[in-house]
This record gives C-alpha cells, sequence and structure tokens, in this order.
C-alpha cells in the first residue's frame, strides 16, 4: 500500500463531508494524527472531517451539555411532577422488601414511606411512599434520616412518590435501629497507639523511668513528674507520668486509661490520676535486651519532639560561637553538619566537644529541636557523646550525598535535609518570578505591605513555585532565587526583563509550557507539617527518559506482552 | 477506643488516568463539609479529585453565559475523550484558552496536557456524564506525551492489579490492606466493588496494551480489518439520517442486536461490552459508540439501566 494509500478509505469520506477540501491536505491531516498524537486514521476520522468542516465554515454540531441542574429540597411539596435529580433529606418510616420479576429476571426491589422535615417533630412533616430500585436495604433502615441525593418525582393516579434510583446517592446523617457499635478497650500496641491521639489502653515494658520537675508557667511552684520510656515489640514511646510511678526498668506493665498526646510532633503517652497501672506477666513478652535497640533511631527518623534517643553521626562541619545570654553571662555553643546514610541534619552541643570533620560520633540521651523546620539534634553535656573509633559505615562524601526518598515516603515522613525525590509539575503557582519580600523579615510583600512591619520599600527577590505529583501523593517544590536562576538558566535581571515584556502572566504561561506534565529530579530539603510537604530545591533538572525504555520496564515489571 | 487526630485537608494527588476508565465511571462521592473535596469513583477504584490526562485536542468551543464565557474542549487519547470546560469563574485561563482555540480554528491541532478537577453530571435518564474543569494546561510535545501514556498504563495496570487482588480479600479496608492492595487504593476499591459489583477490568488492558506499544514505536496495535467504507455518524445528522441511511449503520445495528441476544443472561449487556464487539467486527470505536446511541433512539435495543443493553420484548 503505498503511503497515501494508507488513508484513501478515510480520504473518501471526509471527501463526501467535505468536498472542496485538497486531498493532499486530508491525506497530510490523517498522517499528522497517526505519527505526531498516534491516532490510527479510522479513530481520527471524525476529528479530521470536523476540522475541514470548520475550515469550509459548514455548520458543526455542538457539543451537547444534557446537564442539569440537581433540585435541591427541604419539603416534598416543592417538588413538581416531573422532578429528576432531587436532593432531599428525609425520615425512613418502614422498608419492605419484596422480589419482583422484572422482564424475566428476578429483581430485589422495596417500598415503604419517607417523611420530609426530618429534624423536626413528627407532626410537621409529610409522608410519601418511595420506591426503591437501587437495592439499597443496608442505608435506609426504618428510623433512620437520609440524604438522597438523584431521586425521582413519580406520579400515578395524582398520586406522588419518590423513586430512588440505581444511581441514586443515599447517605446516612442518623441510624436507625441499634447505635454503632462501641469501642473496645483492648489494649493495643505502641505503633498504633503512637499513630493516634487519644485515650488508650497498653501492655509494655518500662525501659526507663527518672523524676523531673515542672515548672508552672504561672510561677506558682514546681510540678514533680516523672518521665521514661515504655517500649514493646512495636516500637517504643515516651512517657510522662503526673502521679508517682515506683516500678523499677525492666517490669511489664498494663496501663489502663493512659492518654497519647502529642509533644510537639512527638507522640507521648501520658499518665494521671485515672490511669490504672499494674504488673502484668507475660513470659512471651519482648526482653529488655530486646528492646534495648528501641531508641535507636537514624537521622531519617528525627521527629522535633524526641528526648532520650541514641544514634551515630559522621561529622561534616563543626563550629563555635559565643553569645550573650538574658543573664548577661557569655555562653558558646557549638554546631555543625552532620550526616548519617539516611540523611543530613544539624547537630547543636551545649558542652564543650570538639569533633573534626569526619569523625563519627556516638550520641545517647540526645534530644530533637526544630530550627526553620527541620529537626535538629541537640546534647547538653559531653557525657552524651563518645568519639569512636571503629567506623561505622564507610566514610560518606557530604559533597555527594543524596539519599533517595519517593515522593509518598517524604510527604508521610518528618522534614529531612539531604533529600532527592522526583516528580511531575501539575501546577505552576502564579506568584512564580519576582517578588518584593520585607527588608525586616524578608516575608513577601502583598500590595506593598507587610503582614507585620506595615508599607514597606521591598527587596526584590527571584523565586518559583510549584507543585510536583506522582500520582500518589504530592508536594509544593520551592525554588529560592539561586536555584530559580540554575533552573532558568538566566539571572534575576532577566526574568524581571522577561516579565516587564510579557507581563507575569505570559512570564507563568511560558514557564508552565516549560514545565507542565513533566518530570523532575529534585535536591534539597523537606519541610513536613500540618500545611502537607513542602520541598526546598537545591537543585532541579528534568528527568529525560525515553518512552520506549520506559515502557519496556513497565512491561517488565508487569508482565505485559504486547 | 482512639480518636482519629484532626483531619488536614491537603491537596489531592492528580491521578493519571485514560479516557475510558473515567468515562465509565458512574459513582461519586461528595464531601459533607463545605471544603470537602469530592470524587469520582472508577469502575476499578480510582478515586478521582484531580486528574493529569494528556492527548490531541479535539473541539474546542466558547459559550456566553449570563457571567461571563465559558470553554469546554475534548482531549483524545488512545481510549476515548475527556472533556474538559474552563468556567466563567476562572478568568485566569480564558487567554490561554482563547489563545489555543484561535489556533485550532486556524485547523492547527496539537498535543494538550491538562490538570483538572473531577466534575459530573447526570442526565435525566440517570446516565453520567463526567467532565475536568480545567486548573491547569499547556501544549506538550510528542515525548512527553509518550512518557504520559507509559505513566498512565503503569498507574492503570496497578489499579486493576489491586482490584484484582480485592476479589480474594473480604471488602473492608484492613482485609484489603493485608491482602496487599496499595493504601492509597483501598477506599476506592471498597466503594468501586460496593457500587459496580462484579467488574471485569479486561477492557481497560485494550488501551494499555495500545499506549505501550506506542510508546514502543509502534503507533497502533493490530488493526482491525477495515471495512469497506466506514461511515461517519456524524455526517449522518439527524434530518439526513431519514434521507439517506447508509448500509452500514445498518449493519452496525444489527450486529448490536445479534449480540444482545446471543449475550444477555438476564443482566443486560454492558456498554463496553457491545463496543468491543462492533470494533472486533471492524467498526472504529467511535462509529461503535454512535451506532449503539442510533440503536437506542431508534428502539432497536433499550437501556434499561444506565449502560447496559437488552432487546426490547416483542
Amino acid at each position: 500500500m503505498t503511503e497515501d494509500g494508507r488513508y484513501a478509505t478515510q480520504v473518501k469520506i471526509v471527501k463526501q463531508e467535505c468536498p472542496d477540501a485538497d486531498e493532499g491536505e486530508i491525506v497530510q491531516e490523517f498522517r499528522r494524527y497517526e505519527e505526531e498524537f498516534l491516532i490510527p486514521p479510522e479513530d481520527a476520522l471524525r476529528s479530521v472531517v470536523r476540522k475541514f468542516q470548520a475550515a469550509a465554515g459548514m455548520e458543526q454540531t455542538k457539543i451537547s451539555a444534557p446537564s442539569r441542574a440537581e433540585m435541591k429540597v427541604d419539603r416534598f411539596s416543592e417538588l413538581g411532577a416531573d422532578d429528576r435529580n432531587v436532593t432531599i433529606e428525609v425520615a425512613v418510616i418502614t422498608y419492605t422488601p419484596r422480589i419482583q420479576m422484572v422482564r424475566g429476571e428476578e429483581r430485589q426491589v422495596a417500598f415503604g414511606w419517607i417523611e420530609d422535615n426530618p429534624w423536626e417533630g413528627s407532626d410537621n412533616r409529610e409522608r410519601w411512599d418511595f420506591k426503591d430500585w437501587g437495592e439499597q436495604a443496608e442505608n435506609l433502615a426504618p428510623g433512620s434520616v437520609v440524604r438522597l441525593e438523584g431521586a425521582s418525582v413519580n406520579e400515578w393516579n395524582d398520586k406522588r412518590s419518590l423513586n430512588i434510583n440505581r444511581t441514586t446517592r443515599v447517605t446516612v446523617l442518623r441510624e436507625g435501629g441499634t447505635p454503632a457499635t462501641q469501642v473496645s478497650s483492648d489494649p493495643v500496641d505502641i505503633a498504633t497507639a503512637s499513630a493516634n491521639e487519644g485515650y488508650i489502653n497498653i501492655v509494655a515494658r518500662l525501659i526507663s523511668a527518672k523524676p523531673d520537675v515542672i515548672v508552672k508557667r504561672d510561677g506558682s511552684g514546681e510540678l514533680d513528674v516523672v518521665r521514661g520510656r515504655l517500649g514493646d515489640s512495636s516500637g517504643s514511646i515516651g512517657f510522662l507520668s503526673w502521679v508517682p510511678l515506683e516500678h523499677e526498668p525492666g517490669t511489664l506493665l498494663k496501663i489502663d486509661g493512659a492518654s497519647v498526646r502529642k509533644f510537639r510532633e512527638t507522640p507521648e503517652i501520658n499518665i494521671g490520676d485515672r490511669t490504672r497501672i499494674e504488673v502484668y506477666h507475660d513470659t512471651a513478652f519482648a526482653s529488655m535486651e530486646d528492646l534495648s535497640q528501641a531508641n535507636k533511631v537514624a537521622i531519617s527518623d528525627l521527629r522535633n519532639g524526641m528526648r532520650d534517643i541514641e544514634v551515630t553521626v559522621q561529622v561534616e562541619s563543626w563550629v563555635q560561637r559565643s553569645f550573650s545570654s538574658e543573664d548577661g553571662t557569655e555562653r558558646v555553643v557549638r554546631s555543625g553538619d552532620v550526616i548519617d546514610p539516611s540523611g543530613r541534619c544539624r547537630l547543636t552541643a551545649w558542652c564543650e566537644v570538639d569533633p573534626e570533620p569526619g569523625d563519627f560520633l556516638h550520641l545517647t540521651g540526645a534530644r530533637v529541636q526544630e530550627w526553620q523546620g527541620s529537626p535538629d539534634l541537640v546534647v547538653d553535656d559531653a557525657a552524651q557523646i563518645s568519639n569512636l573509633s571503629d567506623a561505622p559505615w564507610e566514610s560518606i562524601d557530604p559533597e555527594q550525598h543524596w539519599v533517595d526518598v519517593d515522593l509518598t515516603s517524604m510527604v508521610s515522613g518528618g522534614s529531612r535535609r539531604g533529600i532527592r525525590t522526583s516528580g511531575t509539575v501539575v501546577a505552576v503557582r502564579p506568584d512564580s518570578g519576582i517578588v518584593e519580600r520585607c527588608p525586616e523579615c524578608r516575608r513577601v510583600l502583598r500590595d506593598g505591605s507587610c503582614m507585620e512591619h506595615g508599607p514597606q520599600r521591598g527587596e526584590e527577590d527571584l523565586r518559583l513555585r510549584f507543585v510536583i505529583d506522582d500520582g500518589v501523593s504530592n508536594a509544593s517544590l520551592l525554588m529560592s532565587k539561586d536555584a530559580s536562576e540554575a533552573f532558568l538558566g538566566v539571572n534575576q535581571e532577566s526574568v524581571k526583563e522577561e516579565i516587564a515584556r510579557d507581563g507575569r502572566d505570559g512570564f507563568v504561561a511560558s514557564l508552565r509550557q516549560r514545565v507542565l506534565a513533566q518530570r523532575f529530579s529534585i535536591k534539597g530539603r523537606s519541610i513536613v507539617d500540618d500545611q502537607g510537604a513542602m520541598l526546598l530545591a537545591d537543585e532541579t533538572e528534568q528527568i529525560q527518559t525515553t518512552a520506549a525504555d520506559a515502557a519496556n520496564d513497565v512491561m517488565q515489571r508487569w508482565g505485559v506482552v504486547l | 477506643m482512639i480518636q482519629e487526630s484532626a483531619r488536614r485537608i491537603s491537596r489531592q494527588s492528580a491521578i493519571r488516568l485514560f479516557a475510558q476508565e473515567y468515562k465509565e465511571a458512574s459513582l461519586t462521592e461528595e464531601g459533607s463539609g463545605e471544603y470537602d473535596p469530592s470524587f469520582v469513583i472508577t469502575k476499578i477504584g480510582a478515586k478521582i479529585n484531580r486528574a493529569l490526562v494528556c492527548g490531541v485536542i479535539d473541539r474546542m468551543e466558547r459559550r456566553e453565559g449570563d457571567s461571563g464565557p465559558n470553554y469546554t474542549g475534548y482531549i483524545r487519547d488512545p481510549t476515548g475523550s475527556h472533556l474538559f470546560n474552563v468556567a466563567s469563574f476562572q478568568p485566569e485561563l480564558h487567554p490561554d484558552f482563547e489563545e489555543l482555540m484561535a489556533r485550532f480554528e486556524n485547523g492547527d491541532r496539537f498535543l494538550l496536557a491538562l490538570v483538572g478537577k473531577a466534575r459530573w453530571f447526570e442526565t435525566e435518564d440517570g446516565g453520567m456524564f463526567t467532565s475536568l474543569r480545567a486548573e491547569e494546561f499547556t501544549e506538550i510535545d510528542r515525548e512527553c506525551y509518550t512518557n504520559w501514556l507509559v505513566e498512565t498504563a503503569e498507574a492503570t495496570l496497578r489499579r486493576i492489579d489491586a482490584h484484582s487482588t480485592s476479589l480474594e480479600a473480604d471488602l473492608n479496608p484492613a482485609a484489603l490492606e493485608a491482602a496487599g492492595v496499595p493504601h492509597d487504593l483501598v477506599e476506592g476499591i471498597v466503594l468501586a466493588r460496593g457500587h459496580y459489583g462484579d467488574f471485569d477490568p479486561e477492557g481497560y488492558r485494550v488501551g494499555i496494551l495500545q499506549a505501550l506499544s506506542m510508546a514502543t514505536g509502534r503507533t497502533s496495535l493490530d488493526e482491525p480489518p477495515q471495512p469497506a467504507a466506514p461511515t461517519l455518524d456524524e455526517a449522518t445528522q439527524p434530518e439526513a439520517a431519514g434521507e439517506q441511511p447508509t448500509p452500514e449503520p445498518g449493519d452496525a445495528i444489527d450486529m448490536i442486536i445479534e449480540t444482545v441476544r446471543s449475550r444477555d443472561a438476564g443482566e443486560g449487556v454492558e456498554y463496553n461490552d457491545l463496543v468491543t464487539a462492533l470494533v472486533h467486527a471492524g467498526h472504529s470505536r467511535e462509529s461503535a459508540e454512535d451506532a449503539i446511541d442510533h440503536a437506542r433512539d431508534q428502539g432497536e435495543v433499550m437501556e434499561p439501566r444506565f449502560g447496559f443493553f437488552q432487546l426490547v420484548p416483542e
């Protein structure tokens, strides 16, 4: 078949519809659909005809819009005989299922009574019959209040009723019959307890306990408390007891009626007056030796508010500085960047310790405090630090140390430094480009004014804001000036000129054309909080894969044969 | 025992899916609170609030409404078309749409990537139409498109796999997760299986194979034998249909009647199965869809329940 003959059948049809169209152009168009848009000629037919019809100024069929507004009512009296797609809240009075033969097949339908105005007393309600074609028995229990969406009115012999169709959505607003099942009082493991806040019962081994005092905020005195850790085979969790705790570390305890609260981002068990604690016996329970691993963590596990943890790090840099504290005394703080195979963070030491870059430190009893959105390690006493002579891992080159994390793990984990992830850009924020920042606090000015510092003469800055997404998870992607300039390949001045020439909308549109639906690999740090996940990029580069290779990978992964 | 910690409303991820899967969805979930997201749930359990779709632009229209212009368009992928619109209250998107539409009207065709929010409307007979309200869109090149095809093929395979895994487990979230259904798919699968009942996702494999073969360099699969002269439904406008019935829709309609007769075991024959039968007989997907509409409108077959066809009783 010749190249042109390939489309002969389709070209003939197009010619029938559009006699004036040029045959060569028609062939050209089919070839374009096939080669550029990957649509075979038989499927491209309609599109091509439309195109030539339009070119010839012929009448085209319009895209039909069968949209019909939803009809939302409170009372049956507002409904007309022909109303469909009705949304109404009703009380279910009776529900009688019945098997009906419909065109030779058995179908369950049901009928009964419903009343409108379900939240008021029954003296101000209207009662209608209904018929359930949608097998919604579970949702239409007598006594329940439900919202019906997409019901339709039926009129027969001047009597109106409501049809609940297969496409009708039934939402139970108040359960009928028996109330929902009571929550269980079975003990849960620590992993489960850590995932939520609220009252719990647990069985756990006391790993450590030491008395502590809390100074009341109002200055009215001090409170004796006990802090420590509890462990089971699923993990460990810190606790704070407001009542004396006499048990020795190692004791297995059954704790009923404690509550889990979050201190910063770290869950903690609170033990109070109403908590019952008793010694428990279970020879199969994880021993102290088993649990001694429990508070060993990696940098990627760090969460703001953690205490009493054990971690090994490699020092990347170390500095010390002194400052005057509030009471006028001179204090020295030492800090540096540290890494381990799982990532990177900062370490702050309030004690005399002077490691060299490349040293390995083993920290015990360390705590985690957040600084600029990232969890940092803090030690208060030199006894908590030991400098290891045996390297726990082959020395990591800090320059090349980026830990690959997929978007889902990044979004569901804590804030981390030194990570590399990837995703497709699905949004370009319209405030990307040149912004003006408050000279006092670096906040972006809105209409020349800072939220905090009022009207200001702003300082220009360049930043880009996108959303990346892998189909399962998503995160904001933020590029500061340096990262933006590297990404765009031009400097701030050029961006400013482009915006002056094309307007901000024009700049954003060209940015969108460059990045939307494209995949990128990003190195940087993540900040994860209640607002979601944000990625501050050091470096962003487009992922170059050929579709053919990717397709072959997919086929291999999923066992697909063409 | 344990309260759910305060729910945060986070951004919904953009689901990658082909037009066919989205088009066939008829289950929706509306958030109960004002700011709760709404979803379209597909037959294999994709729970869609937002989607990333790509394809060739196919029809673009402007309509003047009371509150300003709004726009409609179609994006075609190997499995069908996504209907999308730009609302009058999205003026920031109007210039971009106008610019593309001017090119479209001049006869230019191009590939588009679009991120949109799930929308739907119901017809009077209970039919459900899904669409996307554009958030962002841009022209893309062929390379970007083929990468999307591969990504979407994989996302669909993952859903089909999870769906079939779910058939061997009890239909509750804990059992599904224990059986290996990925966390992000659990909720959608519970809803989908509760609503659609038994569904064989085999039909979605055709689109996957097509996408993958396109990405590996072949433009299409083994093409079905060409009908002698395929018909253009669109050419047959209602008026014209009466005057000049071409033989082919007749063939298609006979085929539809025959297929329904032989396959209807009481529940009716599913729309998709009818399309597949016609495509195998050499009709294009689009002409098959139109022939089915035609057959129903002429009373050759009936659709007692949306998407299921039966013979009209004698």
